[in-house]
């Protein structure tokens, strides 16, 4: 004789009562708000006192223009050395599993975590004049202090550790079995890291490119001790500041928050290209 | 046992919670020596005391820009109060003590063992020596800088001096105030810098006097120095206004609208009493005999020495 | 061929413990195991991207152990495609291809020319695997890998792939090691078949002689043996005369008779005169049914009452409560209608003592 199971029906939904649920989502908006708000309303307030003046100001004030362009150039120089230097290394942290990696982790993650002035100092130390390194350089006529290669030492120092990890991850999300599939293709590991995980990861690897870039651009602390003179932007708006006071930075200012849009929105393009195309 | 660690803990509470605040804005180069004749201070009065150090520059915009309002101000240039400060935010300042350009070198400059008083000009311009000043634009030792230049071609009788020293101090060593420059100089970064004899000396480095003709430091040969005579940036962009030599004073004010007046004039009186004047020469702040007062309703604590 | 010495390796959590197996050059190798076993493991580590921590690897006639991936002539093909996606099918089938007119040939026998072109996410899971394969033998491995990749296939693309594989097997006789769960698909396919678990190799041999005599109970019914029964044996001198006047028993089986008795029931068995507790194996399709006890050579017959009949495809599983002991045995569902067979019906299970395995 077969028995009758009786099958339960599913519990019944556990709900909070109406008030809590409202109060909570109340309090959750409200938060949100204020939080965003805090975030938006220093720059909104900047741009909008300042924005019209500043991109007027870009016609006429060829220091600012010079400024500009050495701090994008500086920037661009320093992520291209990143990107070749740092790429090998996030993608040994991301495949292979060895003593001290944590480590290693750690130590790339330093930069980040120091106060900038400290960096350059650390920078000075190594690379100045007085150093082993530094001192061979200035002899054979590369000067690093107060000049180009300063800012992009700073620049590179601290934001490489972003690349890092960002092109770290990039890696981690290309299944290993791929590169596995290639090399039983026929592929050395070169060829299946150029062929496969190369392109695969492009996307992601150009997304760290891109916050590194936005870091290194915004770099002040660590390049003022190396570097004051040329000047890069950082430091040109806090020399008019000094000089001139806040209405003359202005300007400067909502021009800079301005600018800082086109890699966000550089960003955004290859998220959403990413999303598209990942199935 | 624990008892005496409880009581002195209680008792900076206690202090803290009733105790007056003293918010001080200082040039950088006053730092050391002020240092511990503020401490001092603290402990005897009761009174906390917020001190913030930087470029002069730097402290006018704190005041005049972002309303923060100390309750001592008291700064490298005596040239800035009456430019930026009188009668908007204070309506006297008082000259306290003087200063002289000097150019500061370490052991390790090159060429250390061979300069002079006599061939520094030599040194300083030879190909393979770094020399550094500070931002005329910025800091007033930077300016003074360029004076320094002008003063020397005449009194050395060297046409074309002042361009080149200036060539030989070019822009990648260009530092915005004095604190910085004398950190590159002892990073080993710069072999020779043009400072204040003040700073040099609190920070023992080794230094080359310059005839008083020159140096700005004599305050009776202020027709002399004025002879000399730069242009440099102006209050706006663009603009640029043009600077005169003057002697170099340190200058000192309690703005009108002071938040903590009170322990304020309290430390002038303590600043000026006889042991601390001591104390600071000792510090190689060379203080005037009498401070020089200009401006009105200058505090009356000023005058008295007062000693406790 | 495929021939492994003592192959220890490790990799994530999985680890391989002195493996040993050989499968001929040509033949086709069958590894089956519980999950976790290092079943993906062992393949990996013959294509050489795991790295092995000791023990030989030897294919073809070449000790490859130290051998980077590429230089092992072999493919593998996962369950899952891992089609490049940043390549067309073409592209993917033509990766390591070793002419263009391969690729031609290999698409066109498994129906992907027409996809040629297409991106590779706009591929179903049945062609995404169909183009994985057909990539792997482009490149003329002579070993090849395969790590359960029929198993996420619909069936007729199962039937389609398992096909083509089988006749490029056949035409080009590459050795083939199989990574499967389906036991059916392995007794059909295999020369040799390995029992893997927990990193070890538990049994290997003839596919058939390993399911029909399976080294351990827990291997037996990891196979889905459907009838493992705990009992006492013990070795009987041919006594019944049953044995002899069926002529069916020679001297070699007499010696060997061994009478098992579990629960109610005893039967007999051939087992080396072992003594003791052990168990009884019998697979289902050895076990037939009727409504009268047979005169035929089947040493064991039992009366039993139909307890449960579940169908399966084409065949049935009966089971037969006989003396408190179930029995199930497979019948064709012809069968099942001719005896109309129900639940609840009497009927004789037998089978003979050849189909006992003791272990």
């Amino acid at each position: 004789m077969e028995t009758i199971v009786s099958l339960e029906t599913a519990a019944a939904p556990r709900r909070s009562s109406a008030v809590t649920r409202a109060a909570t989502g109340v309090a959750a908006g409200l938060v949100s708000s204020l939080f965003l708000l805090f975030l938006l309303a220093p720059l909104v307030g900047l741009v909008s006192s300042g924005g019209v003046r500043g991109i007027a100001a870009l016609g006429n004030d060829h220091e600012l223009r010079g400024s500009l362009a050495r701090t994008a150039i500086t920037a661009t120089i320093a992520t291209l050395l990143g990107v070749i230097g740092a790429t090998p290394v996030a993608y040994l942290l991301a495949r292979k599993r060895f003593r001290g990696q944590s480590l290693l982790a750690a130590l790339i993650d330093l930069p980040i975590v120091i106060p900038h002035p400290v960096a350059g100092i650390a920078l000075l130390l190594v690379l100045g004049r007085g150093s082993p390194v530094g001192g061979a350089l200035y002899t054979s006529g590369l000067r690093v202090v107060g000049s180009t290669t300063g800012i992009v030492c700073a620049m590179l120092f601290v934001s490489a550790p972003l690349y890092v990890s960002a092109a770290r991850e990039a890696f981690v999300r290309v299944d290993p079995r791929f590169e596995s599939v290639a090399r039983t293709l026929g592929d050395d590991a070169w060829r299946a890291f150029r062929r496969v995980t190369l392109p695969l990861a492009a996307r992601g690897l150009t997304a760290a490119a891109v916050v590194m870039w936005a870091r290194a651009v915004s770099e002040f602390g660590a390049i003022v001790i190396l570097t004051y003179n040329p000047k890069v932007v950082s430091v040109l708006s806090y020399d008019r500041f000094t000089s001139y006071g806040l209405s003359e930075t202005l300007p400067v200012a909502a021009v800079l928050v301005l600018l800082a849009l086109i890699p966000l929105a550089a960003l955004r393009a290859l998220r959403a290209g990413g999303r598209l195309a990942s199935s | 046992m624990a008892a005496p660690q409880v009581t002195r803990f209680l008792t900076t509470m206690l202090t803290h919670l009733l105790a007056d605040t003293l918010v001080i804005y200082l040039a950088a180069s006053l730092n050391k020596p002020i240092q511990p004749v503020l401490d001092t201070f603290a402990a005897r009065e009761h009174v906390i005391v917020q001190r913030e150090s930087g470029a002069t520059l730097e402290h006018i915009r704190k005041i005049t820009e972002l309303h923060r309002m100390p309750d001592v101000l008291l700064l490298a240039d005596a040239d800035v109060f009456p430019k930026y400060l009188v009668p908007g935010y204070t309506s006297w300042f008082a000259e306290l003590a003087r200063n002289r350009m000097v150019v500061a070198f370490t052991p390790r400059s090159k060429h250390a063992n061979e300069i002079t008083p006599a061939n520094w000009r030599t040194i300083l311009q030879r190909p393979d020596v770094e020399v550094g000043r500070s931002d005329p634009n910025l800091a007033p030792v930077g300016y003074r800088t360029l004076l320094l230049f002008q003063l020397a071609e005449r009194h050395y009788r060297q046409p074309g001096l002042a361009k080149s020293l200036l060539a030989h101090a070019p822009a990648r060593n260009i530092r915005p105030n004095a604190a910085e420059l004398a950190a590159l100089l002892e990073a080993g970064e710069l072999d020779y810098i043009y400072e204040y004899q003040s700073v040099a000396e609190s920070k023992g480095l080794r230094f080359i006097s310059l005839p008083p003709e020159i140096d700005l430091g004599d305050p009776s040969r202020a027709k002399e120095y004025a002879t000399a005579s730069v242009r440099i940036r102006g209050a706006t962009p663009g603009s640029e206004t043009t600077v005169t030599g003057q002697p170099i004073l340190y200058g000192l004010t309690v703005p009108t609208r002071a938040p903590h007046r009170a322990p304020a004039l309290r430390f002038l009186a303590y600043l000026g009493s006889p042991a601390v004047r001591a104390q600071l020469r000792a510090a190689h702040v060379d203080m005037l005999a009498h401070p020089i007062v200009v401006g009105t309703n200058a505090p009356a604590e000023l005058a008295r020495g007062n000693d406790r | 061929m495929i021939a492994l010495h003592q192959v220890c390796a490790r990799a994530g959590g999985f680890r391989l413990v002195d493996v040993s197996f050989t499968v001929p050059q040509g033949g086709y190798g069958v590894v089956i195991g519980p999950a976790g076993a290092g079943k993906t493991t062992l393949l990996e580590t013959i294509a050489g991207v795991v790295r092995s921590t000791s023990g030989r690897i030897i294919l073809g006639d070449e000790d490859l152990t130290h051998a980077p991936p590429e230089s092992r002539r072999l493919g593998i093909v996962y369950q899952h495609a891992y089609l490049f996606p940043h390549l067309s099918v073409r592209e993917n089938v033509a990766y390591g291809a070793v002419s263009d007119s391969i690729v031609n040939e290999l698409s066109e026998r498994f129906g992907v020319n027409a996809l040629a072109h297409r991106s590779v996410d706009a591929l179903s899971g049945g062609e995404r695997q169909l183009v994985a394969i057909a990539r792997t033998l482009a490149r003329r491995p002579e070993v090849l890998l395969l790590d359960e990749p029929f198993s996420a296939l619909d069936p007729r693309t199962r039937t389609t792939a398992r096909r083509i594989v089988r006749a490029l097997y056949q035409e080009r006789r590459f050795t083939v090691l199989h990574v499967t769960h389906d036991f059916a698909e392995a007794g059909m396919l295999g020369d040799v078949a390995i029992v893997l678990d927990k990193g070890r190799v538990i049994q290997a041999g003839n596919p058939a002689d390993v399911f029909r005599k399976p080294a351990s109970p827990y291997i037996a019914d990891f196979l889905g043996a459907e009838n493992v029964f705990v009992g006492e044996a013990r070795p009987i001198r041919p006594v019944s005369p049953d044995w002899l006047a069926s002529g069916d028993a020679d001297e070699d089986q007499v010696q060997r008779a061994v009478a098992f008795t579990t629960g109610a029931l005893t039967f007999y068995a051939l087992g080396d005169a072992r003594s003791g507790r052990m168990h009884a194996v019998i697979r289902a399709e050895e076990v037939s049914l009727s409504t009268e006890p047979s005169m035929s050579s089947l040493q064991n017959q039992f009366r039993g009452v139909i307890t449960e009949i579940a169908p399966a495809g084409a065949i049935t599983r009966v089971t037969v409560d006989a003396s408190g002991t179930p029995i199930v045995a497979a019948v064709t569902a012809r069968s099942v209608r001719e005896l109309e067979l129900a639940v609840g019906n009497e009927v004789v299970a037998g089978f003979k003592a050849t189909a006992v395995h003791l272990c």
